[in-house]
């Protein structure tokens, strides 16, 4: 599914979070957003996921016009991961994926055989078959992470969005989580901190800062250590990694 | 650390333990119709409930006395009916509470119900509306939900102001709402300076279903009903409201409107319990906890299995009101809590218990 947002403002409390952000992603691209904190990558995701305003702009996602769908509708072609929460309430491991259904049940309607099978099949996927029947409270963040990911599979999505979902994970479960991201072979768009990590997985990269896109491209192109100073504030050299081929990236200050 | 007790073989347990607890309330109900005054046997009891019940067409009650099927069919009968239903729909509210604050702590009576009713009750005690005796029984009720009304609304308002309502904020209202209303019904308190009225307003805040009769039951039970039924049928949103707002929302929920809804019914659920029996506490509060160690947090079983446990909470509850003290009848809120607190102490002690897991 191709992704339009055109022209967006945002508005929080009195200060613009965005500027007049456009983004485009096409069928299914991996397309990742960075930017320092605070450069609007959440807030840009949560407009398109409905749970803040704008002021201003549009959001396309197909032929859906997002801002004037329901949340339902928009649920049913959209699941979002983003950091896990600690809830008040438990529930099983099983109760919390199958609840990535509640999208394409009316009231009343029962969940059917069908349900529990996608319900297994995301448990597959994210290597928790065996946590079925566990609480969902005494799992460690990355076993967290991952029940959230398979939930956000047993919605059946066919655009997902990804908002740093591999914060506070061990290396092993950051790989995890975008290796299975990546097998779905959908859109995507995904916030993320580490530079390597994007390089990696991502089509295209837009960067933002000041609630502005500076620049998009492949990783390749847009990449480079002026980029990066103008982003993060720090100085950057940019290798090509010995064995991988892939982008590595050295961070320092310039000493005076 | 368990979810619930029941995991494997879902249906068939959760199926025996439903069928479990409505025998219990059947037999509860036989044994609190048995208990009181005037001694009558539960045989007699079943005796007189089926010939009633089947409009006389089946069973006869020939030769009991016919005191003793008064007693049974008018005195007794609509208070154990009214125990019954009173329970549920204070399970019930306190459970949907629960879900929408995302607060295993809140009540049925947090968006300040309770100390809006008191106020209004005793407005209505104290200074009352004017009139005879009989409306002053009325005004009582009458008082009692219109303060519970106004105290929900205003709770609602003020924590709406300023964007978004948050659970926070909905909880920091109602204990300032509460605050208000009680400084008020005490300056009403002391400037009457009315000992008789007094009592009546200390007597009714501990909670009674000593005025049931048939004529007031139709309307409790009729609303408890519905609004049961209705939140019965809403087990999916509410078990996403569990997972906190945002997610709701990425699940297709609306959520405002749901909360906003889910809020109002579980207060006009309890202000007309409050208005009809005052306050009875810790009812909401500890049962859905207690059905949460068994069901889990999926409120497909939570609901239903609050609803009944609830019922039979507030039978015994009001059966030992009745029989503690010869004579005389203990306020069954009272009885609750002094059943209750332990019970909750108990809850929070036993740290495996982590509310629904």
């Amino acid at each position: 599914m191709k992704l339009t947002v055109d022209a967006l403002n945002l508005t929080i409390g009195d200060q613009q979070i965005l500027k007049d952000i456009s983004v485009q992603t096409q069928e299914g691209q991996f397309v990742g957003l960075i930017g320092s904190n605070g450069s609007g990558k959440s807030t840009l995701l949560k407009a398109i996921y409905k749970t803040l305003k704008p002021d201003s702009g549009e959001i396309h996602l197909g032929d859906m016009n997002i801002l004037k769908s329901t949340e339902k509708k928009v649920a049913q072609q959209v699941s979002v991961v983003s950091q896990f929460n600690e809830l008040s309430f438990d529930l099983t491991v099983e109760q919390m994926v199958l609840l990535g259904r509640t999208p394409h049940k009316s009231l009343l309607e029962q969940d059917t055989q069908a349900d529990f099978d996608l319900v297994e099949q995301a448990l597959e996927k994210t290597g928790l078959i065996r946590y079925k029947k566990r609480s969902y409270l005494s799992l460690s963040g990355g076993e967290k992470q991952r029940v959230v990911l398979a939930r956000a599979i047993t919605q059946e999505p066919r655009f997902m969005i990804l908002d740093e979902p591999t914060n506070h994970l061990d290396i092993r479960y950051q790989l995890d989580i975008l290796e299975t991201v990546k097998a779905l072979n959908i859109g995507i768009l995904a916030a993320l901190h580490n530079l390597e990590q994007a390089a990696n997985y991502c089509d295209i990269i837009y960067a933002l800062k000041d609630g502005q896109v500076i620049g998009c491209g492949t990783p390749e192109t847009l990449l480079t250590e002026s980029l990066i100073e103008e982003i993060y504030g720090v100085k950057c050299s940019i290798y090509h990694h010995p064995i991988t081929g892939g982008l590595g990236f050295h961070y320092y200050f310039e000493k005076e | 650390m368990s979810v619930g007790i029941i995991k494997t073989n879902r249906w068939f347990v959760s199926t025996t333990i439903f069928a479990l607890l409505i025998v219990a309330i059947l037999l509860s109900v036989g044994i609190a119709l048995a208990n009181g005054q005037a001694d009558i046997s539960i045989g007699e009891v079943y005796q007189i409930l089926f010939y009633k019940l089947s409009n006389g067409l089946y069973g006869s009650i020939a030769g009991l006395s016919e005191a003793n099927v008064n007693i049974v069919w008018f005195v007794r009968a609509p208070r154990v009916l009214l125990s019954i239903f009173v329970g549920m729909g204070l399970a019930i509210s306190g459970a949907v509470m629960q879900a929408v604050v995302q607060n295993p702590l809140a009540d049925p009576y947090i968006l300040g119900i309770s100390s809006g009713a008191s106020l209004g009750a005793t407005f209505a005690i104290l200074v009352g509306f004017g009139g005879s005796a009989l409306v002053l029984q009325l005004g009582l009720s009458f008082g009692a939900f219109v303060g519970a009304g106004l105290a929900t609304i205003l709770v609602l308002v003020l924590s709406s102001i300023g964007g978004r309502m948050t659970s926070t904020k909905l909880v920091l209202s109602g204990t300032i709402v509460s605050a208000l209303c009680s400084s008020v019904s005490n300056l009403i308190v002391y400037l009457a300076s009315n000992a008789e009225g007094m009592k009546t307003v200390a007597f009714w805040s501990m909670g009674s279903l000593a005025s049931a009769s048939w004529n007031k039951l139709t309307f409790i039970v009729l609303i408890v009903s519905i609004v049961t039924v209705f939140f019965l049928s809403q087990y999916r949103i509410l078990n996403t409201l569990l997972l906190g707002d945002e997610v709701a929302s990425t699940l297709g929920v609306k959520l405002t409107f749901y909360r906003r809804l889910y809020m109002i019914l579980a207060a006009l659920l309890t202000s007309i319990i409050v208005a009809n029996s005052g306050m009875i506490g810790f009812v909401g509060l500890i049962i859905p906890h207690i059905v949460r160690g068994v069901s889990g947090s999926d409120h497909r079983l939570l609901m239903p299995m609050t609803a009944l446990t609830g019922a039979l909470f507030l039978i015994w509850a009001d059966v030992i009101a009745r029989a503690t003290l010869h004579g005389v009848e203990l306020p069954i809120g009272i009885i609750t809590a002094i059943i209750g607190a332990p019970i909750f102490i108990y809850i929070i002690v036993k740290r495996q218990y982590n509310f629904g897991g």
